[in-house]
């Protein structure tokens, strides 16, 4: 591992695994310790969920949503994923000195918003201000505690061959809507971000059949990442077909410009979903009647072939590799 | 009608073919990106194989010149604005990404133009583009020197490393039965040069990027390769004209002139690289910092060298996918998404071989 | 070796094009092109428009195909 740590021990992928576990992990081992969104505790009348997330995000406006939202968002969906109905949050604030006080009331009012929307309660805080460039902004850390649903059980290691995969909606768009919003590349296109709290989307599909071997929501490192971590971690191939997997036009440009792969591009509000083929029908027609689930897809199937990679039927019809996520995201110009 | 139909289609011709072994250089990266990502290695022949050629900017750069770049930064405290994928290649001691986590400033640009902005918008910084590139890229970086002259900027200048293919060809020539040129140096140089390197005994094709172009270029040159001629096909004609961008040539001309260029693995190659003429000086990062020569050092266990003449497959190298991987990259084919080792390593295990 | 773009030029001002692709939008150098017009297909690299369009992949390469 190198001597300092980079960007890209950030950006969700390959290093920021291998720094969770020679750093994190070496340190903090225990039967409970988690690598999904959420550790699952037993406690007594049940199954607990918990989970937490830093939110650092630059702008802290964007189209779509601003910090707060996507800070109840975060924390909501990781619990939502382990079958959990989130109950209650903490919120943690480091504030830069500077920072306007009207701002800091929009992001509260967008945290009260979905937190309402998600039916959590937010019952505790902790407010710190940093000096002048010590922080950039504001950043948020969430903490939550979600109950269990009875009879459900995901984990990223339950996928099997047979699985279809599913995904909630067309993948990208946050990663590019904030990659919009910096204004580094001089590109304008009409995407907004996906954030969106899904505990209703989670529970709807829950109604619809208790046979859902894995959720995870796609955030920073894309659908692409979870694919991988989940292909590891359950030691299956996943094969997708190109044709089938739901990219916006908009997103499609900008990648397009940038030399980027969509799948690896951020999501805040979508679900990556491994179920028995047979319930993939049922699946598909809840999530296209949700709120935030419309665009959804079935993009592929799990197979015991090539453990641990992700294939993908091409244009061409020839069968290629993803290539693993490899990182900060770079654009490819030249 | 019936002949239609008994015509072959250029994937059945690429898939079907069993004559004797064919070698085709893809030149350029972007190619080799694209061969990777739609599985067309998969579909191809056994009797077809393809050679990754050296037409990946990033690829070619020599170790030296991303020494300059970290001079720059970290020692003149200049401003580096790039394209992405430059700042993760290993220097000698390190890499633009290393040199950024110890405060150096980089900016990662679309254009070379937008580098000049930044310079407009920050007047105390000095900012330096690292222009690298073929004949596509290089009228960029010259409309940007244009424009900093235009807004009389004092605070912009070039870091050059800019190439040119045509000594590269000789270079190359005998590393492969036929070229696949790369579409967009051709949109700027036009095809006048494939046509004379046909007459003297080398094949090529001119070659689009979506799926069907390079499907039909290698149909194309796999089915002339059998009739056993010299020939070259523009197979790109939508975008690629026989005279080129003259626009683009002359603008390249009134900024910059020829100058022996090092070629990462390949050496030194005369006349096969460009840098400002002298009356734009001042914006000759190298003049504006007086900069002392640099040489960088390369790591001697890595072939990106052999691979980029088609001598050895990225697997052939000792240190391929242990020592270096795309997230610990030692040498430059390893870095790009562009670069023969990156993509063997990412699409690797189904799609190569 | 170099990305491009195709791109359909929205509109036209000082040398400066914005172009779009697939709903990306952006403003490009078009000052090594003459005749330029809206509605016209662009190849952009870097930030400038290198090439015009003429055709269709599809037209080209049937073509091509049937002078094999």
């Amino acid at each position: 591992m190198s001597k300092t740590v980079t960007l890209a021990h950030g950006a969700g992928g390959r290093q920021t695994s291998e720094l969770i576990d020679q750093v994190f992990k070496a340190h903090f081992a225990n039967p409970d310790l988690t690598s999904d969104d959420a550790a699952v505790l037993s406690v007594e009348g049940g199954k607990l969920a918990f989970t937490t997330d830093g939110f650092i995000v630059s702008p802290a406006e964007f189209p779509g949503g601003n910090i707060g939202k996507l800070s109840i968002c975060g924390t909501v969906n990781d619990l939502a994923c382990m079958g959990a109905k989130p109950l209650y949050l903490s919120c943690a604030f480091v504030i830069e000195e500077g920072f306007p006080m009207e701002k800091l009331e929009e992001i509260a009012a967008a945290m009260e918003k979905t937190a309402a929307e998600a039916g959590v309660k937010i019952v505790a805080g902790d407010t710190k201000v940093a000096g002048k460039g010590q922080v950039d902004g504001v950043f948020i850390t969430t903490t939550g505690i979600g109950r269990i649903q009875e009879n459900v059980e995901t984990s990223g290691f339950k996928a099997k061959p047979g699985d279809a995969v599913i995904v909630s909606g067309d993948v990208g768009r946050h990663g590019c809507t904030i990659l919009l919003a910096r204004n580094e590349f001089g590109i304008e296109a009409d995407v907004t971000s996906d954030c969106a709290p899904l505990w209703g989307t989670v529970k709807s599909m829950l109604d619809t059949t208790k046979d859902i071997h894995v959720i995870r929501d796609a955030t920073r490192g894309g659908v692409g990442t979870v694919l991988y971590e989940i292909a590891e971690q359950s030691k299956v191939g996943i094969r997708l077909n190109a044709a089938d997997i739901p990219v916006a036009d908009g997103v499609k440009g900008v990648c397009g410009m940038l030399g980027l792969e969509p799948l690896y591009l951020a999501c805040e509000g979508r679900l990556v979903i491994f179920a028995p083929k047979e319930e993939a029908p049922a699946l598909l027609e809840t999530l296209r009647q949700g709120k935030y689930s419309a665009n959804a897809a079935i993009i592929g199937e799990v197979t015991d072939e090539m453990p641990g990679r992700v294939m993908m039927k091409t244009e061409i019809g020839a069968e290629t590799l993803l290539p693993p996520p490899g990182g900060e995201l770079l654009p490819r110009i030249c | 009608m019936e002949e239609a139909v008994l015509k072959k289609s250029a994937k059945e011709i690429i898939e079907s073919y069993d004559g004797p072994k064919l070698r085709i250089m893809e030149v350029c990266g972007t190619h080799t990106h694209e061969i990777f990502r739609l599985g067309i290695r998969r579909i191809l022949s056994d009797q077809i194989e393809l050679i990754s050629g050296p037409g990946c900017p990033v690829c070619v750069t020599p170790v030296g010149f991303i020494d300059e770049a970290i001079m720059l930064a970290l020692d003149h405290h200049a401003t580096i604005c790039t394209f992405g994928d430059l700042i993760r290649v290993p220097g000698t001691k390190k890499s633009l990404a290393a040199a950024r986590s110890e405060g150096a400033k980089i900016q990662i640009v679309y254009s070379p133009i937008d580098a000049v902005e930044y310079a407009k918008e920050h007047p105390e910084e000095e900012v330096v583009f690292l222009a690298v590139g073929f004949e596509t890229t290089t009228p960029a970086s010259c409309l940007a020197v244009k424009k900093a002259k235009e807004a009389g900027l004092t605070n912009f200048s070039l870091l050059t490393a800019n190439k040119t293919m045509p000594n590269a060809y000789q270079a190359l020539k005998g590393s492969a039965d036929a070229f696949l040129y790369p579409g967009h140096v051709n949109a700027i140089t036009g095809t006048r040069l494939c046509e004379e390197l046909a007459e003297q005994g080398i094949s090529g094709a001119v070659c689009g990027f979506t799926a069907k172009e390079i499907m039909t270029a290698l149909a194309v040159v796999v089915t002339k390769l059998q009739e056993g001629k010299n020939f070259f096909v523009n197979c790109y004609p939508r975008v690629v004209t026989r005279d080129g961008s003259r626009s683009a040539q002359a603008i390249v001309e009134e900024f910059m002139e020829p100058c022996d260029s090092e070629w990462r693995g390949l050496g030194m190659i005369l006349q096969s690289g460009l840098k400002l003429k002298e009356e734009y000086k001042d914006y000759d990062a190298r003049i504006h910092f007086d900069l002392p020569p640099v040489k960088g050092k390369i790591n001697p266990a890595c072939r990106c060298g052999d691979v980029l003449q088609g001598k050895c497959k990225p697997s052939d190298c000792k240190i391929f996918g242990k020592g270096c991987t795309p997230l610990h990259p030692v040498g430059a084919c390893m870095v790009s998404s562009e670069g023969a080792c990156s993509a063997y390593y990412q699409y690797g295990g189904i799609s190569n071989e | 070796m170099c990305v491009g773009l195709p791109a359909r030029v929205v509109t036209l001002k000082n040398g400066m094009a914005v172009v779009d692709a697939s709903g990306a939008k952006r403003e490009v150098s078009a000052e090594l092109l003459d005749e330029l017009e809206p509605g016209d297909y662009v190849m952009v690299h870097a930030g400038i428009a290198i090439a015009k369009i003429t055709e269709e992949d599809e037209s080209e390469t049937d073509r091509l195909m049937e002078e094999l």
